[in-house]
């Protein structure tokens, strides 16, 4: 390694370690008591350090408030959403990719328009339609309109279609069904595809804000991400900066932990529903 | 059935492809088939929400009328430079795409695309009310127009630094790897978690913007809520949210260009900047392209920077497209009125998806 490298690495840290700062802020804003945040926010190194040092905003956190059901509602809701678009993508998926059945191009040319359409332009009928179905504030409301979207279908179908035909026609010689080579052959190979649309998913899921906004209305079915955003609006007063702090580094967790541990997929997730959806 | 085998029970491939396809299907049509009409059945009616919850016949067809109540005036005029601003950018862009078609810097598609965009761009803030005229709602374009502002500037932004970023941080080092996570990093937070961050970041009172004004001496900004820096402010936070997935798809795009032009640039001594500009650069055309449609369909959308860090305030400066949708939904019981702007934000945004799906056929072949 030369010169100039070890110059440019350290030209990018700066701008790197600005990047982080607003991140450093908030997990550090969250360890610092509420009575002298009321007062400055900037108490050690501009309040990037947390000193004076308190746990007090996590333990509050998890005694009262309803930021841990919110926390469970969210998980309960991600992981459902994740089961149910990959149950519904990888049996469409396959089939779409694989499979002779009739009318099979105007059938995948539907589903493809279907990732011309925003989810901003379904979100009033859907109010309407749930709503007169009285299914609101419940958990399979914030999980269903979501499993709808075709981009799943798309990347398993993408996925199966560039698995050679051998496979397939070596068990179908030995007799097999088509379900069978579904479930025996094909899934155990998509398993690295299935981690990617998980993961897209999860965090999809997780960070979703307009559809739960509209149908969620009884807090008690508040997701962690719409129930920050309830109690942004009047933090210092209400709760106290580091406890909002505080919920806002809990409703991070998950995704930011998710991130650091499969980078590469979450990598791949984020930009293949990007530019596919 | 030539394939028909010996169990009894084996279905056939159609049969298979049935019961494959039937759950995806069923979602498919439920929950985003027939709302897509629903949409369009709502914005033909006079529908109050509150007023059709409890009788379901509370509701009228109008026809087209909750489309003019939105887009249209009394007395409506066309004018070549009514609204200078964004019709000179438009003129200037129209000019530009035929000028990079011509000289074959810019594909057809991509040329074709520009044009039409730039081309509304001109044509349409020239619409304004005549003598005696007035808009029948006086916000609608006023909230398009920010949201196109809002794109106009979180576009480039992002674009630009995530290319930078992107050609510095290529390559197979520990240290660019650990430098490409920190900067992506803020990517998977939520919508909320990124408005808490920031909100409190800009404030003049408790921010950390402002104690650093405050260190060297300056009196702090109250940005969210002064006219001038309010779009500013939720720009920026969007930025610094949504660098990392444009910077993952330039380093991809960086990663295909041949190493031997590199070596060959080399030999005539271009290395560093001037390899960006002369190799990297025009190489990258595609990638710019698909980041930049990809952007631009993603921050159209915007909702969550403008609803929770400013309100769409000062005085309306931040309203964007998809909160006035909501608002005029969900606040002012308006279903009728805010689907016929919700099949607006359709047609926009369906217009930049098949533009993104051509480009990305284009790129398969």
């Amino acid at each position: 390694m030369n010169r100039s490298y070890y110059w440019l690495i350290l030209g990018l840290s700066v701008p790197a370690f600005i990047w982080l700062v607003p991140t450093i802020w908030m997990v550090s804003l969250s360890f610092q008591p509420n009575d002298v945040l009321a007062r400055t926010t900037s108490s050690t190194a501009l309040g990037l350090i947390p000193i004076p040092f308190t746990p007090d905003n996590y333990i509050a956190l998890f005694r009262f408030g309803q930021v841990p059901m919110w926390f469970l509602n969210s998980l309960i809701v991600s992981v459902g959403m994740t089961l149910a678009v990959l149950a519904v993508s990888t049996t469409a998926g396959y089939a779409l990719a694989r499979l002779d059945f009739p009318f099979k191009g105007p059938v995948i040319v539907l589903c493809l328009m279907g990732l011309m359409v925003p989810e901003q332009a379904v979100f009033i009928p859907l109010y309407t339609m749930f709503a007169d179905w009285g299914w609101h504030n419940s958990h399979h409301a914030l999980i269903l309109p979501r499993v709808a979207v075709p981009i799943g279908v798309f990347l398993m179908m993408q996925f199966f279609k560039a698995i050679p035909k051998d496979i397939e026609e070596a068990a179908r010689i030995d007799g097999v069904g088509w379900l069978q080579i579904f479930w025996y052959v094909m899934l155990p190979l998509a398993r690295p595809a299935m981690m990617t649309l998980a993961i897209l998913t999860f965090l999809y899921a997780w960070n979703d804000y307009l559809w739960p906004l509209v149908s969620a209305q009884q807090r008690e079915y508040f997701t962690i991400t719409l129930g920050l955003a309830s109690i942004q609006s009047n933090f210092a007063q209400a709760e106290g900066l580091g406890r909002v702090m505080a919920s806002g580094v809990i409703a991070s967790l998950p995704v930011v932990a998710l991130f650091l541990i499969f980078q590469r997929y979450v990598v791949r997730a984020m930009t293949a529903g990007g530019t596919k959806g | 059935m030539p394939r028909q085998h010996a169990s009894g029970f084996a279905l056939t491939q159609r049969q298979a492809a049935v019961i494959l396809l039937a759950p995806f299907l069923t979602v498919y049509a439920v929950f985003l088939v027939y709302p897509f009409f629903k949409g369009i059945w709502i914005s033909l009616h006079d529908w109050n929400l509150m007023a059709v919850a409890f009788n379901p016949d509370a509701k009228t067809y109008v026809g087209l009328r909750n489309y003019e109540r939105v887009m249209w005036g009394r007395n409506i005029t066309w004018g070549a430079l009514a609204s200078p601003g964004f019709q000179i950018i438009g003129l200037i862009g129209v000019l530009a795409s035929a000028f990079l078609y011509r000289t074959g810097r810019a594909g057809k598609v991509t040329a074709l695309a520009m044009g039409i965009a730039t081309l509304l761009l001109f044509v349409l803030p020239g619409f304004h009310p005549g003598e005696g005229g007035r808009w029948y709602d006086r916000r609608f374009w006023p909230t398009v127009g920010n949201t196109i502002l809002f794109v106009g500037l979180a576009v480039p932004g992002v674009t630009i630094t995530a290319m930078l970023l992107a050609a510095a941080l290529d390559g197979e080092t520990r240290a660019k790897a650990v430098l490409r996570t920190l900067f992506f990093l803020s990517q998977v937070l939520s919508v909320t978690v990124v408005t808490l961050i920031w909100q409190i970041m800009f404030s003049p009172r408790q921010g950390l913007i402002a104690n650093l004004t405050q260190l060297f001496g300056g009196s702090p900004i109250v940005w969210l809520t002064a006219e001038g820096f309010a779009m500013a402010a939720i720009v920026i936070a969007t930025i610094w949210w949504s660098l990392g997935i444009a910077m993952i798809l330039f380093l991809a795009g960086i990663q295909d260009i041949s190493k031997d032009l590199y070596e060959a640039g080399a030999l005539d001594n271009a290395t560093g900047a001037k390899a960006f500009w002369y190799i990297t650069l025009p190489n990258l055309k595609r990638t710019i392209t698909v980041v930049v449609v990809l952007q631009i369909i993603l921050h159209f959308q915007v909702f969550g920077q403008s609803h929770l860090m400013t309100s769409g305030g000062p005085n309306d400066t931040t309203q964007v497209l998809v909160r006035y949708i909501y608002q005029t939904a969900f606040r002012d019981s308006e279903l009728g009125r805010a689907s016929a702007m919700a099949v607006f934000l359709f047609v926009i945004m369906g217009g930049f998806s098949i533009l993104q799906f051509v480009l990305g056929r284009e790129k398969d072949e």
